[in-house]
């Protein structure tokens, strides 16, 4: 056995925390702010990340990427979550959006749309849930109905992340009614500015610019902006998960501050009362054991043998732990001082605890985790 | 293939897992479940029960110290005991250190002095935390096994300084076996809930007993991936071994604690009758979830021996 990165992922890992040194401002808490500067932060990182062949590590080199190795991606994935995300919206066309295409896409859409992933320049959003299509998604309405060549697309989607910032929609929608409610569905890939689609930011704890609403008023696609096939959106929205298996590196952020704590209480450290401090230490063995389990999943992953009880565990583990990690901490931040490096600690734990209220809700929710994971327990062995 | 994927590698190999495996069946043929029962109504005749099963599985010419491959086997020996509730200090043994001319080692804490090791004729050694090593001789008691689980007060009379991987390694072998005993309750629960039918269907169908198990699952895998780590740890001879050891310790008796309470309470009076298996694993639980140390008594030692930095982690290795 050998829990060692080995020296490549090492120097990778050197690579990006020297990089988001020298591009990031120390207070940059994420792009989902009031201040358009840390919309531009994450773009113009994403496009130094493009240019050294980081951005789409993971791709393979004919789509512009370098054919990393799944212990690599994860460095990466690593650490841009424990430094808030430099590359701001864009992981997830690099993540998933991208990767789909490349599997289901036409010539031309690989064509037009992998480049400008690769080097940085485009924002997705995805356009999955909606106002009654949540964790049961497959009952979701917004409707393309067809007419002649082309088809009209309405309805709405909510809780979408980027949408107000994003060029390009991974759009689910329905194109039939059949039998089962997971058929009929179908991918389009639509472009946001048309004049059919209006986003509604919706305020938020999470930052002003972060969640949407996003309404589709007979909005026309053709043949060419359809994904795999009419028909295939259900197969393909399951396939993509596997690309998202292990997902975020919350346990990466969470290990940051925890570690950071320390330092950025100075003498009050030795103050605290013994019982936080314990807890805190309990919190970096839960940090551990997550990270442990999302290394788990890679393995298997590597191997071809993960399946989705496993990634339930994990992020079932992972996301208890940012929410026990916030409170330790929101806690730790009580004894910090409001000013250097006390203040700065006590705005990277507000943020943290502002997203860890999401965590086991968004990119499924815990509790389907759990109805994951107890159906792989309780199936005939 | 690049470099970084050849390195990181972190499942048990094969060899230790097969080895696991056998244990598990050899236990099983020699008595399975019948071996604690049996042990409890006569602890004098546990070594005599167990030690031949020991022997045909050579368990003795293992050198965890010595051969990673070893250290594996030893890890996966533990779990199968753990298994069967084996009414035997198979994780004291097999941490005896080779300087000593003893048959096993046992680790204490600052409160009781005491191990699961009575009725046994061993020369033991003890050592603390900070690696002070003690001759140890269990006192004689007259309380029942039913009571006690086989742990006895130790006579202490100070030897030497050990080295701390011997601390390591026999803390970490103890929870090799408290995970095997989860394993067990957790396969018990899961097999009660789909046999057991209230409401007209088994309780496997409601999902409040489905999250309970899920629950009490991630704690055991959780657990599992932190043990695996800690043999690494041991192998690599890494500078903060005991830390990683004093880690996987908290997360092992947490998890015990979730997983014991879901099982039992899935289980239902049925849980803590005799003729169930889970009331012997719980019960004989009880001596590795309490010594040396409980779950406050490990987190404010690991607390205190790891200090400001904490455990390695991605942000100060």
């Amino acid at each position: 056995m050998d829990y060692e990165f080995g020296p490549a992922a090492d120097q990778l890992r050197s690579e990006l925390r020297t990089l988001v040194q020298a591009h990031i401002p120390a207070d940059f808490l994420g792009a989902f702010t009031d201040d358009p500067a840390d919309l531009q932060t994450t773009q113009a990182f994403c496009r130094i990340l493009a240019e050294r062949g980081l951005l789409c590590l993971a791709w393979p080199e004919e789509f512009g990427g370098r054919g990393g190795s799944v212990w690599e991606q994860t460095v990466v994935r690593e650490e841009m979550w424990a430094h808030h995300e430099p590359r701001g919206a864009q992981y997830m066309g690099v993540n998933w959006v991208g990767p789909t295409i490349m599997r289901h896409g036409t010539p031309a859409q690989r064509a037009q749309h992998l480049p400008a992933i690769a080097q940085g320049e485009v924002i997705w959003c995805q356009g999955f849930s909606e106002p009654d299509a949540g964790s049961d998604l497959a009952s979701l309405r917004t409707t393309a109905h067809p007419d002649g060549d082309a088809w009209y697309i309405s309805g709405q989607k909510i809780w979408t992340s980027y949408a107000s910032m994003a060029q390009w929609c991974f759009l689910l929608v329905r194109t039939s009614r059949e039998e089962r409610k997971q058929q009929g569905l179908t991918i389009f890939l639509v472009p946001m500015a048309d004049s059919a689609i209006e986003v509604r930011p919706i305020a938020s704890m999470m930052g002003p610019h972060h969640l949407n609403e996003v309404f589709f008023d007979n909005l026309r696609v053709t043949a060419d902006d359809v994904l795999g096939g009419v028909g295939n959106g259900w197969a393909i929205v399951q396939e993509l998960l596997a690309f998202e298996r292990v997902g975020i590196a919350r346990y990466a952020r969470c290990e940051r501050l925890l570690h950071a704590a320390p330092a950025a209480l100075g003498d009050e450290w030795d103050r605290l009362p013994s019982q936080l401090r314990e807890r805190w230490m309990r919190m970096l063995v839960h940090a551990r054991r997550a990270r442990l389990l999302a290394y788990r999943v890679v393995s298997l992953q590597d191997a071809g043998r993960v399946r989705p009880q496993d990634a339930a565990a994990y992020r079932t583990a992972v996301t208890r732990l940012d929410q026990d990690s916030a409170a330790v901490l929101t806690e730790i931040a009580g004894y910090a001082h409001s000013t250097g490096e006390g203040e700065r600690f006590c705005r990277e734990v507000a943020d943290h605890a502002a997203y860890s209220v999401a965590a086991t809700i968004s990119s499924g929710s815990s509790d389907m985790q759990r109805i994951l994971l107890s159906r792989a327990l309780l199936a005939s062995s | 293939m690049n470099a970084t994927e050849k390195l990181m590698n972190i499942d048990l190999s094969a060899e230790a897992t097969a080895f696991g495996a056998a244990a598990l069946r050899a236990f099983e043929t020699s008595g399975g479940d019948a071996l604690v029962q049996a042990a409890e109504r006569d602890p004098g005749s546990r070594a005599a029960m167990v030690e031949p099963v020991l022997a045909g599985l050579g368990t003795w010419d293992l050198q965890p110290l010595q051969s990673p491959d070893d250290l594996e086997a030893a890890a996966t020996l533990c779990r199968s005991a753990g298994w069967w509730a084996l009414p035997y200090p198979i994780a004291e043994r097999l941490a005896r250190p080779s300087d000593l001319d003893i048959d096993g080692l046992i680790v204490i804490g600052d409160g009781r002095h005491a191990a699961a090791v009575s009725g046994l004729d061993f020369r033991w050694a003890a050592t603390d935390l900070a690696g002070r090593r003690f001759a140890a001789t269990p006192a004689p008691s007259n309380e029942p096994a039913r009571t006690t689980q086989f742990v006895a007060d130790l006579e202490l009379t100070p030897l030497d300084a050990g080295p701390v991987l011997d601390v390591a390694l026999g803390m970490v072998l103890s929870c090799w076996t408290l995970l095997g005993m989860l394993d067990r309750a957790m396969a018990l629960a899961r097999a009660h809930v789909l046999s057991r039918e209230q409401f007209g269907q088994p309780l496997a169908r409601f999902q409040g007993v489905q999250f309970q198990l899920t629950d009490a699952e991630v704690e055991r895998v959780g657990a599992h991936e932190l043990a695996t780590h800690s043999l690494w740890s041991i192998a690599a001879k890494r500078a903060d071994v005991l830390v990683d050891a004093l880690a996987l310790r908290l997360a092992v008796l947490e998890a015990a604690e979730a997983i014991l309470r879901v099982s039992h309470q899935l289980h239902g009076a049925m849980g803590f009758c005799d003729e169930s298996t889970l009331s012997w694993i719980s019960r004989y639980s009880r001596p590795l979830r309490a010594l040396p140390y409980g779950v406050s008594g490990t987190l404010e030692q690991l607390t205190r021996i790891a200090g400001r930095g904490g455990i390695a982690g991605l942000f100060n290795a």
